[in-house]
């Protein structure tokens, strides 16, 4: 699960993780051959400003689905 | 003392705070950050929980959520008439109960109280699969920052000085340090290099090493601090500024009461 805050900063940033998530998968569907992913816009427009709260959506990794087969 | 502001919204302000000390302004930034009273969830009582989050886990990301506080009230559970075995006055009761498979959000916690809600709505708590749930009651009460981040109602809360940023005359209009400048502080304007936006230097001093006269210097103004305020959403930022003035009002008052007594 995303974290609730930033680690470094305490600003709530998983309000708009589903949000990032969602258009973040919209974009790599309509991504060219060879072009690279990038999301820097998405975090502006979702008002994610500073580095150390960007690296929290940007280095996410959703682990529920590998975890949930072995409870 | 004056006060310039430069963006007051709901959650953020910015401001500069100048004529006063050094050690005011580290006195207003310490008392946003650890005295200004906070409602955060701080007791969990789970009844059932099988989802992939550990019970700890799941408490922590609870007590992390943002709830809306009015700290007018409620009281500190030491303080409270109850002698903190919990009362109306002193806390609240928020339930959570959901049933996978679906994602658990902040606005499922239903409060005992149509105020103290949590101000985001869309912080997944955790997700469940099928079969699996979750059924707790968590309970809030006031703290403050220095017990614990959770009660801190900003997030990013500081300041730093105003720059003073002096030209020369030596200045021979080659505008390195126009193109130097990260934050495009320099400007040429008629013939002539002006400072556009003071507050945005950072103070990096590439606009020194960019310039081969040495015409450039910079320094701080000890007296002027931009302030930037940044809350959780418990609290405008207004409303954070002026309550943490007044805890440190509050304790210059009980100091020279004390005084008096002498």
């Amino acid at each position: 699960m995303i974290p609730v805050r930033c680690f470094t900063c305490g600003k709530v940033i998983s309000e708009v993780w589903e949000e990032y998530r969602s258009r973040v998968e919209e974009r790599k569907k309509n991504l060219q051959k060879g072009e690279v992913l990038k999301v820097g816009d998405i975090l502006d427009d979702l008002g994610v400003e500073r580095y150390c709260c960007r690296r929290m959506l940007l280095s996410h990794v959703e682990l529920v689905d590998v975890l949930a087969p072995y409870q | 003392m004056k006060l310039e502001i430069l963006e007051l919204k709901d959650r953020k302000a910015k401001f500069v705070l100048s004529e006063v000390t050094p050690a005011f302004a580290n006195s207003l930034r310490r008392a946003m950050i650890s005295d200004v009273p906070k409602m955060a969830i701080d007791y969990v009582d789970i009844y059932d929980n099988t989802s992939v989050l550990f019970d700890e886990m799941l408490s922590l990301r609870l007590g992390l959520i943002p709830l809306k506080t009015n700290a007018d009230m409620y009281r500190f559970p030491a303080e409270c008439e109850c002698k903190g075995a919990g009362c109306a006055l002193c806390q609240v009761s928020l339930t959570l109960s959901a049933e996978g498979p679906c994602v658990v959000h902040s606005r499922d916690l239903k409060s005992s109280d149509p105020e103290t809600v949590p101000v985001d709505q869309n912080i997944p708590i955790v997700e469940l699969k099928t079969g699996q749930k979750v059924v707790l009651t968590a309970v809030a009460r006031l703290g403050n920052g220095k017990e614990h981040a959770k009660f801190q109602p900003v997030c990013a809360s500081g300041y730093k000085n105003v720059p003073v940023i002096s030209i020369g005359e030596k200045c021979d209009m080659c505008k390195m340090c126009i193109d130097a400048c990260p934050r495009g502080v320099f400007k040429a304007d008629k013939g002539k290099l002006v400072v556009t936006d003071l507050y945005k230097c950072s103070l990096c001093k590439h606009c020194i090493e960019a310039c081969d006269t040495g015409a450039i210097t910079l320094d701080t103004d000890n007296e002027a601090f931009i302030f930037t305020v940044e809350t959780d959403g418990s609290y405008t930022a207004h409303d954070i500024i002026d309550s943490a003035m007044k805890s440190l009002k509050g304790r210059a008052d009980q100091l020279s009461e004390i005084m008096s007594a002498f």
